[in-house]
């Protein structure tokens, strides 16, 4: 590793530690303020916000706590494995006493540094990534002990061999066609592969007694994730950013505490249920958003504009892979043989996916089915398709997603975006036109 | 630079009252104000029809702009801006019209708009603003059934017209019918960034191409750029052009060659017709008359 500057680096450049801690206290401080910015804006949204809300509001602020915590196992010998897709198997590191966090970057302004490294055209998570990199922005992703980075699209792809500058990398092969066994094979060989890299960096066996409880653990922890989306199939008691957050959050907080606090969240939001103390009027507009990843703390652009919007919105439900698809599905475990823990494992984050780095006979049809559902399920009116620019997958998925969506009468509207806020002006026009639109269908 | 210089990119700033109308106090009068990027429109309607509007450039301040434009459509009239019982803010500067009771986004006023100019046979809508492009959907009571909006960018939009006016010092509104002015239509310019369009008009003209010729190339780049809009967003017939360059007959001709249908034909404006650059205001006006009539009901 070439930390010391003593190795070539292939792809990053030679950045002095003075203009490195220039950079990053910068970004550091703007980002401090977006965060609390967004923060006192979901506070506004919703005057009587969930009193288990403070906790998440504190765990947001990706310069505070959980880094300090991390630090401090850190010092105590544990490893952290930072993972880039949802594909890495999180249960394996945990079985490992372990801490996985999840590493994508969410700032804008250090995709305008990856510029200096990849071309503006390619997608701006992987630039901003590159750039929080070259000046050690990241809380999660400097204190990574090594990275499992999932081959899905072209951009995580290189962005790994690009972070193999300065980490330890741990490549994950996923198959592009999921519906077949010889996928699931290959699949499972990573797997297990993966599972004997983990316990030779750590140290630490991975038993069947404790990849047990690393699964009850996440078993636990999609139970009170599934809780709080049920409690947003009806009458809103929650603004969406709130349990946006929430979702993202699992993603580097500690998991047993995610799971208590998200289900202290919920018994309160039941009882507002119970008091049909809604948090907006339930003729608001209810949205759903898919689309390419909305990380935290910058991405938050779109939902504000959705739930800030005149007339108003309220996000209901997500098909994204910062949001519910982090632990809608459980992994489904018979006989607690290792065997089959494994193999449990292997189908929960292959078949479950509905990422579109995937095709097979009938296309990705599982996002297709997921976003049917959701819609019906939980009254969604409109659909946002959310793409910034160079995400190829997602924008080439459009056409056959809105032509489903068209069938069932539900309007999807797309839209595209930068890692800016300089677009905020017009993006807000083209969203309050949409919720005119939805709104249309009562008013008027 | 001498002060004498003619502005060539300046169009013509008026206002017009519908004859025939006579205001009366049992009244419903309301009002739209459509504060652009370029223009700010403002109408007045007397129960549900046109009685005045004015059309006026946008300034630096949008509140100034709105205000400006409102006092344009009442001036000489025997409306009172307090004899307007709702008024409904639209446009770019929307959330800064500050006599409005609500803003509503130009996408549905300009959908209302046009089905009040042209009628219920209208399907499709290019706006064609100063900063933006639009492309919307509509339904027979002139409800948004989709849309489609263009990067923040002038390429191929009204600002980006100025700027060739004063590149090429012809006059805005004889931009269009000069631009029509060529025996074969020559081969669009390669960039419709207005930036990078004049770079490559300059170097025509140094070429030895006539100004018809480069307006024909410019205008004919943009043409293209607003065919796809309307094809990306699905073209059903009847289609009309809003907004300023619905007053461009180079561009509408244009966009109808490329799509093989016909427009509906422009109300000339000279003439005391509705003027679809103001459409967005039209409709504005008409929402204000729906949401006036809803308060009232509610009021009850």
């Amino acid at each position: 590793m070439s930390k010391n500057g003593t190795v070539e680096q292939r792809y990053l450049p030679e950045i002095s530690r003075k203009e490195m801690d220039e950079l990053k206290n910068t970004v550091k401080i703007a980002s401090q303020k977006i965060i609390a910015d967004n923060i006192e804006r979901m506070k506004r949204a919703d005057p009587h916000r969930p009193e288990a809300m403070k906790y998440f509001d504190d765990i947001a602020n990706l310069f505070g706590r959980r880094q300090q915590e991390i630090q401090a196992e850190k010092e105590k010998g544990k490893k952290v494995i930072g993972y880039m897709c949802l594909f890495a198997p999180t249960e394996l590191i945990l079985a490992a006493d372990a801490i996985p966090v999840r590493v994508n970057s969410g700032w804008y302004d250090t995709s305008k540094l990856g510029d200096r490294v990849v071309p503006v055209e390619v997608c701006p998570v992987i630039r901003s990534t590159i750039g929080a990199k070259m000046i050690e922005l990241s809380p999660f992703l400097e204190q990574s002990d090594a990275l499992i980075s999932v081959l899905t699209c072209d951009g995580m792809t290189k962005l790994s061999e690009i972070l193999s500058d300065q980490q330890t990398i741990w490549g994950m092969n996923v198959p592009r066609i999921k519906d077949s066994t010889q996928s699931l094979r290959f699949w499972s060989d990573e797997i297990k592969h993966m599972k004997t890299q983990i316990e030779s960096f750590t140290g630490n066996k991975i038993t069947r007694k404790n990849l047990n409880e690393a699964i009850t653990q996440s078993h636990r922890a999609t139970k009170a994730f599934r809780r709080l989306q049920n409690l947003r199939r009806t009458n809103p008691v929650i603004m969406g950013r709130d349990a946006m957050l929430v979702n993202q959050a699992y993603t580097w907080d500690d998991t047993k505490r995610w799971t208590e606090k998200t289900e202290l969240l919920c018994d309160e939001l039941e009882k507002r249920a119970q008091q049909k103390d809604w948090v907006c009027s339930p003729d608001t507009p209810r949205v759903m958003i898919t689309g390419t990843p909305m990380f935290w703390p910058d991405n938050w652009k779109l939902p504000t504009l959705v739930e800030e919007g005149n007339p108003q919105g309220i996000i209901v439900a997500d098909e994204q892979c910062s949001g519910e698809r982090i632990l809608n599905d459980p992994i489904g475990v018979d006989e607690w043989s290792m065997d089959d823990m494994l193999n449990a494992i292997s189908e929960r984050y292959l078949m479950a996916s509905t990422c579109p780095c995937f095709t097979s006979k009938n296309g990705n049809e599982d996002r297709i089915n997921w976003l049917i559902n959701k819609a019906k399920e939980w009254n969604v009116q409109g659909v946002v398709y959310y793409v910034v620019r160079g995400c190829m997958l997602y924008a080439m998925e459009y056409s056959r997603v809105k032509k489903a969506l068209d069938k069932i009468n539900v309007p999807v509207y797309y839209l595209d975006t930068e890692y800016t806020r300089e677009d905020v002006g017009q993006l807000k026009t083209r969203v309050e036109a949409f919720m005119e639109l939805l709104n249309a269908r009562v008013d008027f | 630079m001498s002060t004498t210089q003619e502005e060539f990119w300046r169009w013509h700033e008026y206002h017009h009252i519908m004859p025939n109308i006579k205001p009366a106090d049992k009244d419903i009068i309301t009002a739209g104000v459509d504060v652009g990027s370029v223009g700010s429109k403002a109408a007045v309607m007397v129960n549900g029809q046109a009685y005045s509007w004015g059309i006026t450039r946008t300034g630096s301040n949008s509140p100034e702009s709105a205000k400006k434009a409102l006092n344009f459509a009442l001036k000489d009239t025997d409306v009172d801006i307090g004899n307007i019982k709702y008024i409904v803010g639209t446009g770019y500067g929307r959330v800064n019209v500050p006599m409005a009771n609500k803003a509503i986004t130009e996408i549905a006023c300009h959908a209302k708009g046009a089905n009040f100019i042209w009628g219920p046979s209208v399907r499709t809508v290019l706006d064609v603003g100063g900063q933006d492009i639009k492309a919307i959907k509509i339904d027979e009571t002139g409800r948004v059934v989709s849309f489609l909006m263009n990067d923040k960018c002038a390429a191929g939009t009204g600002r980006g017209m100025e700027v060739f006016a004063d590149l090429l010092q012809v006059p805005i509104e004889e931009i269009g019918a000069m631009s029509l002015k060529v025996e074969k239509e020559p081969e669009p310019v390669s960039c419709t960034c207005v930036a990078f369009a004049k770079t490559e008009a300059i170097g025509l003209l140094r070429k030895g191409w006539s100004k018809e010729k480069v307006l024909a190339a410019y205008t004919r780049a943009m043409a293209v750029r607003m065919a796809n809009l309307i094809n990306r967003v699905n073209l059903e017939p009847e289609l009309v052009v809003t907004g300023g360059q619905s007053k461009n007959v180079g561009i509408v001709s244009r966009i109808e060659t490329i799509l093989g249908v016909k427009c509906l034909p422009t109300p000339n404006w000279r003439e005391g017709g509705l003027d679809p650059m103001a459409a967005g205001a039209f409709g504005a006006a008409l929402l204000a008359k729906a949401l006036y009539e809803k308060e009232q009901k509610i009021g009850e």
